[in-house]
């Protein structure tokens, strides 16, 4: 009696975390996580890059039109379309990287622009401001191959379209922890000290001897690289995209996230997207007044807390409070 | 055709002018990209179209209310937004121009919410007047945008080599310090130059919305990223460059509409800064060694 009793609880509490709902959120934290990361790195080298969303489009075109018309698995697309949007952000960053990251910041911008312009008038193939439909979603994708392999969803207890929904999370989450394990491995590397001095003073590290130009491109390459995937990923997740999803909008709210959330560390970047994805979700009347939220964000955060919510001096108070009680 | 084509062009090529002027002034003397200049030159094209349709004002009292106006909204701006993080230590370069994109969407958004998303008319008998020369159309708004943008580049320029003001404000743009030293109020001169530039974006918004009559708030971002292009065309900082920066930008959109595909008119701002970059990264007025690495 007990035991069954427990069992169904068992059901139902499974069943409430597999909500459908949640989990989409938990895969729009994740996709805004790896944007947010996308500006996170130049930023780290001092350049302020507004094409996020401008790359973001390119990546999800990219992948959703070879998917759609070449039937290329979506691995292939999506792999595509960010290194395409790498190829673009190489061929915007060399010019705009050879000056100051104010030249950067409008060259991106008037990139994203420009984006979204061919995106509408290029009917032929982008459908124009309608979008594309019916792109090939990547959790159905997973379903058949688990299929293929003689795996049923019921048979872990779980629905078909709950199935669909964890392995996009799980997907999603992988690649998440596996761009955070490389940005943190590259700060401590060469590369990474490299980039903060850049971005503590270009000339200075410029006399010791480093080519702050090929630094500079190759961080902002990595963040068109991660937005390009972020955008592939988006478009296999939600199954259409239209011109409007990367405007400058998008942009800015995906700078918001690594300002907000603190952008000399990469945990503000993880912290920004986060708490900025779901404060919308949870508190339903913000959202139609988001976008100015979002503008007096950032001229409060700029006259008060210009690195934003979490720094290093804030990460060291834990550590210390850490390590007080662990083995030093 | 042509000939009217090219008077279009020479129309948006002033508007695009007066609106590259404002980002100009805040470059020259603050050193500092001013993102919100589009949406403080919407918020004047609104207060033109509200004085004149529903309040049923003249122009002349349109103009001075769009000034009044965006010269409120440029002292908030430097005194919220710009002040704060001046002489500040460890503010990076880019906050500013964070700052003032939080100032833009928070202005576009605040006028999506006022007004509404869709396109206002802009009524006026004004913008009707025509001229008409054998088969040749010109309306007197043109001219009037064309005579306004000469103007105030001639008065600008005058401003600020001849008068006092003038030149303080150009010795706070070499060198705040050393300006301050000498006894320039660097204060005033910087808010000043704030305010100035925005009620020449405000100037620009009436402009704009009887020329296009139409006014939306989305006009500001596309309109601003005009005028950036233009300044690092003409050359940061630099008030002839801006004039003829606006007049190539406006002339050759002009005749992509007519004999191209009207679409990529956008396209054109976008491709001048790249190849403005590759080739002459000063702009074309700009000198080499003060605007390197800026």
């Amino acid at each position: 009696m007990v035991r069954r009793y427990l069992k169904k609880e068992g059901d139902r509490l499974l069943g409430e975390i597999l909500n459908t709902y949640y989990l989409q959120i938990g895969s729009f934290i994740l996709i805004n996580i790896m944007l947010a990361i996308s500006v996170y790195v130049p930023l780290s080298s001092g350049q302020l890059s507004l094409g996020s969303a401008g790359f973001m489009g390119v990546g999800a075109y990219t992948s959703a039109l070879l998917t759609l018309h070449f039937d290329l698995p979506i691995v292939v697309g999506i792999i595509a379309g960010a290194l395409v949007a790498s190829i673009l952000g190489v061929i915007v960053g060399i010019p705009a990287l050879r000056l100051s990251g104010v030249y950067l910041a409008i060259a991106t911008l008037g990139l994203g622009e420009v984006i979204r312009v061919i995106f509408v008038n290029w009917d032929s193939l982008t459908k124009g401001s309608v979008g594309l439909t019916g792109i090939p979603q990547l959790g159905r994708e997973i379903l058949e191959f688990a299929r293929g392999l003689g795996f049923e969803p019921s048979m872990i207890g779980i629905k078909n379209n709950q199935f669909v929904f964890l392995s996009i999370f799980l997907v999603l989450l992988i690649l998440v922890i596996a761009i955070l394990w490389f940005v943190v491995r590259q700060q401590n590397s060469r590369v990474g000290r490299a980039l903060s001095s850049i971005n503590m003073d270009d000339r200075a590290a410029e006399s010791m001897g480093i080519n702050i130009t090929y630094y500079k491109v190759v961080s902002f390459t990595q963040g068109a690289f991660f937005a390009g995937l972020a955008g592939a990923l988006f478009a296999h997740v939600i199954g259409f995209i239209s011109p409007a999803d990367f405007a400058y909008h998008r942009a800015v709210e995906v700078l918001i996230f690594t300002v907000f959330g603190g952008s000399e560390v990469i945990v503000g970047s993880v912290f920004g997207a986060f708490f900025l994805t779901l404060m919308p979700e949870v508190l339903r009347f913000v959202s139609e007044f988001r976008y100015i939220i979002y503008g007096i964000i950032l001229v409060l955060l700029m006259a008060i807390r210009p690195q934003g919510i979490i720094d290093t001096n804030l990460l060291k108070i834990f550590k210390f409070k850490r390590s007080k009680g662990g083995v030093r | 055709m042509l000939l009217e084509q090219l008077i279009n062009g020479i129309t948006l090529g002033s508007i695009y002018a007066i609106i590259a002027l404002g980002f100009t002034l805040v470059f020259g003397v603050l050193g500092i990209i001013n993102m919100a200049h589009g949406e403080i030159f919407m918020v004047g094209a609104f207060v033109g179209v509200t004085t004149t349709g529903v309040l049923g004002w003249p122009l002349w009292l349109a103009f001075i209310a769009a000034i009044v106006v965006t010269s409120i909204l440029g002292y908030l701006l430097e005194r919220i937004t710009l002040r704060p993080l001046r002489g500040k230590k460890g503010v990076s370069h880019l906050a500013p121009l964070i700052s003032t994109i939080g100032v833009s969407i928070l202005l576009e958004n605040l006028s999506h919410h006022i007004f509404g998303a869709g396109n206002k008319p802009f009524n006026t008998s004004f913008s009707e007047i025509r001229i008409n020369i054998g088969s040749i159309t010109i309306y007197l708004v043109q001219i009037v945008i064309f005579v306004i943008s000469i103007l105030l580049m001639i008065g600008l320029t005058i401003w600020l080599s001849k008068t006092k003001a003038g030149k303080a404000l150009r010795a706070t743009a070499d060198n705040l310090e050393t300006a301050s030293i000498l006894g320039v109020d660097t204060k005033r001169i910087i808010i000043l130059t704030v305010v100035i530039a925005s009620a020449i974006g405000g100037i620009a918004g009436v402009l704009v919305g009887m020329a296009f009559n139409s006014v939306s708030p989305q006009m500001g971002l596309s309109m601003g990223l005009k005028g950036l292009a233009i300044i690092i065309l003409g050359g940061m900082g630099n008030v002839k460059g801006a004039m003829v920066g606006g007049l190539i930008l406006g002339l050759s959109e002009t005749m992509l509409v007519a004999y191209g595909n009207s679409g990529y008119r956008d396209a054109i701002a976008f491709i001048m800064i790249i190849v403005i970059l590759l080739l002459r990264p000063q702009g074309i007025f700009g000198s080499k060694v003060s605007q390197e690495r800026r």
